[in-house]
């Protein structure tokens, strides 16, 4: 540890920032992170991309943040430079360890929205948002494991993805989950890095891995106030039937990407730009395998790198096709969406894009089942 | 009227909060409590988590409210919020540890300085199972123990180590525990969440101490000027998510 923060604190002195280092085995990557106080260090050889490397340890920075937040930070470690964060952080590292590298929202920093008829998912809307003024209420939010049903949020704050991917990530986490309800402090680093916000969170349909979640932005003893409405919204989802159709349909929300009937395609990522959300089928052979897995999402990282430009390229491209012994990869980015789609390697390059028409036609045409297109204000 | 608090099916509700050091095994005695369940590989609590229970005792029924905060430093500051308005506390230690049964003085101190005087208080010595075998012959070979170890990322794997081994020796004996307790006024049990030993007696006892009569009287009093108080009678109905527990009885406390 000591070693690192010399060799940081070497480059800084120099106004230099160190980025990375390359070993000699050629294949394994240290990345480097300084976000004051901290340094984060990852040693990776599964090939990503700098960029991709550097944006999951900004994230686990956020999430480290959601426990102790900046201004905490910058206070303790004004007092002892040589303070054990891992003090603080006790009783977090479970949930610390779960965040992702193959998360696929999380790669293309969107939201992951459930799919569901969108009559259903006004319906939970309606529910949620609040009838009358409930004191620093902030957002509420309807969600099937990580995936957003609906969210409601004040007319004045809407909710950055990062935000978001650290909520769901830490509502997730085994111990909220297991218990019935759960009230908890969390810092959003993207709303205030300095305060925290208090989250009910509320295991609705265990089953189907319903969540109910209710931000305030009040202190903690807001808690009757925001239990009160929790009580109301399960109330109504309840009564009418709501619940019991959004569990049958969170069952039934993931899809094959033979249901789109396309030729040779295997799997995509369709990330609507406009909503800031990406849609994927699940995984099927070739890809149930861990590795094949990992080797895919590496490849749609690459060519989100290039895309993107992110690793200094000379400009974006628009389109990018990789093909492999495995598989042909192609990435597609126009002002609507953003389209990753894998086919076998065996077809040629005009049938890839054939079959990139194709997916981007049927997105277009399932968008309002697909994605949350007017989340509720209050 | 009475009914405010005592709800439609005529429960009373008592609120009370879990408190202690983290491990210690709060969050495992309400889940042999709440629905009769253990795991072995229970993880952290964060925040608190909020739970109901019916107890049913000759006279009359109970709604606990639980409240199962989380015993990390970070979250200390957080505990009077789930304290100031409760009926009743638990203060959980492990009897394999001693520094935990400090730690739970200092928050017994802090609940008869700052919570409701009326605050019926229970300590337990929780995971007896592991003592329970070893309690005569304790052995010889003591090497240096991480008991005074400051670190806690270092002692808490050599707590489970020594767990597992299954010679988890005693390091708070229970005349003591019992001593203090009779001093400071509280419930006193040894409990095991693991094998339930003691866990329905805990909270039965609890319940008879229970001051129905001042709840029910506070209630009375306006429950509007007491917001959070015992009443909390507009959320008494609805709460079907919370209550899905409740719906096997059984464990309920059974007397
Ligand atoms: N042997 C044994 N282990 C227990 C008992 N109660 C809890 N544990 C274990 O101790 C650890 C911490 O328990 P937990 O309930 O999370 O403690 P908390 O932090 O106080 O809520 C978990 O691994 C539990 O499985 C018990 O009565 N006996
Ligand atoms: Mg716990």
């Amino acid at each position: 540890m000591g070693v690192v923060q010399a060799i940081m604190s070497v480059f800084a002195d120099d106004g230099d920032k160190l980025r990375c280092i390359n070993c000699a085995d050629g294949r394994t990557r240290i990345t480097f992170l300084a976000r004051s106080p901290l340094y984060y260090v990852c040693v990776s050889s599964w090939g990503e991309p700098e960029s991709v490397t550097r944006f999951h340890l900004e994230y686990l920075h956020l999430q480290i943040l959601s426990v102790v937040t900046a201004l905490q930070l910058q206070r303790i470690f004004e007092k002892r430079t040589n303070f054990d964060l891992r003090r603080l952080l006790e009783g977090a590292y479970t949930y610390l360890a779960s965040l992702h590298p193959l998360d696929l929202a999380m790669t293309t920093a969107s939201l992951g929205a459930l799919r569901i008829e969108p009559s259903l998912r006004n319906k939970v809307a309606d529910a949620l948002v609040p009838t009358a003024k409930i004191k620093d209420m902030l957002y509420v939010v309807l969600v099937a494991g990580t995936r957003v049903i609906t969210l409601a949020r004040p007319r004045k704050h809407s909710i950055h993805p990062g935000d978001l991917h650290v909520l769901l990530n830490t509502v997730t986490s085994s111990s909220v989950r297991d218990a019935p309800a759960s009230w908890l402090p969390i810092c959003l680093p993207k709303f205030n890095p300095n305060g925290f916000l208090h989250a009910y969170v509320a295991s609705v349909r265990p089953a189907a891995e319903l969540t109910l979640v209710l931000v305030s932005g009040g202190g903690g003893d807001g808690f009757e106030r925001v239990r009160g409405w929790c009580e109301t919204v399960m109330k109504k989802l309840e009564d009418d039937g709501t619940l019991d159709a959004v569990e049958r349909a969170a069952k039934a929300s993931e899809y094959s990407v033979a249901d789109l009937g396309i030729q040779g395609l295997r799997h995509f990522v369709y990330k609507n730009r406009a909503h800031v959300q990406v849609t994927t089928p699940r995984w099927e052979e070739p890809y149930e395998s861990l590795g094949a897995r990992r080797r895919l999402i590496t490849m749609y990282q690459r060519i989100h790198d290039a895309i993107h430009a992110k690793s200094g390229q000379e400009g974006q491209l628009k389109l990018q096709y990789i093909r492999t012994e495995h598989e042909s990869v192609m990435g597609w980015i126009t002002q609507p969406f953003e389209l990753y789609i894998t086919l076998s390697p065996r077809l040629p390059k005009s049938a890839v894009v054939g079959a990139a028409n194709a997916v981007a036609r049927w997105a277009k045409r399932e968008e309002a089942r697909l994605f949350l297109r007017d989340a509720p204000v209050f | 009227m009475a009914d405010a608090a005592a709800s439609a099916d005529k429960s009373i509700q008592v609120k009370l909060v879990l408190l202690g050091e983290a491990a210690v095994g709060k969050s495992s005695v309400v889940l042999r409590f709440v629905s009769n369940e253990f795991q072995a590989n229970k993880e952290p609590t964060i925040g608190a988590a909020f739970l109901t229970q019916k107890c049913r005792l000759e006279d009359r029924v109970l709604r606990y409210e639980i409240w199962d905060t989380a015993g990390q430093e970070r979250f200390h500051s957080l505990a009077p919020m789930y304290y100031r308005n409760a009926q009743a506390a638990v203060v959980v230690y492990d009897v394999t540890k001693a520094a935990s049964l400090d730690k739970a003085k200092s928050w017994v101190k802090e609940l008869q300085r700052q919570a409701n005087p009326h605050i019926v208080i229970a300590l337990a010595g929780n995971k007896v199972d592991l003592v329970n075998n070893a309690a005569a012959s304790s052995s010889s070979t003591t090497e240096e123990t991480s008991e005074d170890e400051p670190d806690d990322a270092t002692a808490t794997p050599a707590e489970l180590a020594q767990a597992a081994s299954g010679d988890g020796l005693r390091a708070v004996a229970r005349d003591e525990a019992q001593a203090y307790a009779t001093e400071a006024g509280l419930l006193f049990f040894e409990t095991s969440a693991k094998t339930g030993e003691g866990i329905v007696e805990l909270f039965t006892e609890i319940a008879k101490k229970i001051p129905i009569e001042h709840i029910l009287a506070s209630t009375r009093g306006g429950g509007a000027n007491r917001p959070g108080g015992a009443a909390s009678g507009s959320n008494a109905q609805g709460n079907v998510n919370l209550d899905a527990n409740n719906q096997t009885p059984k464990n309920a406390c059974n007397c």
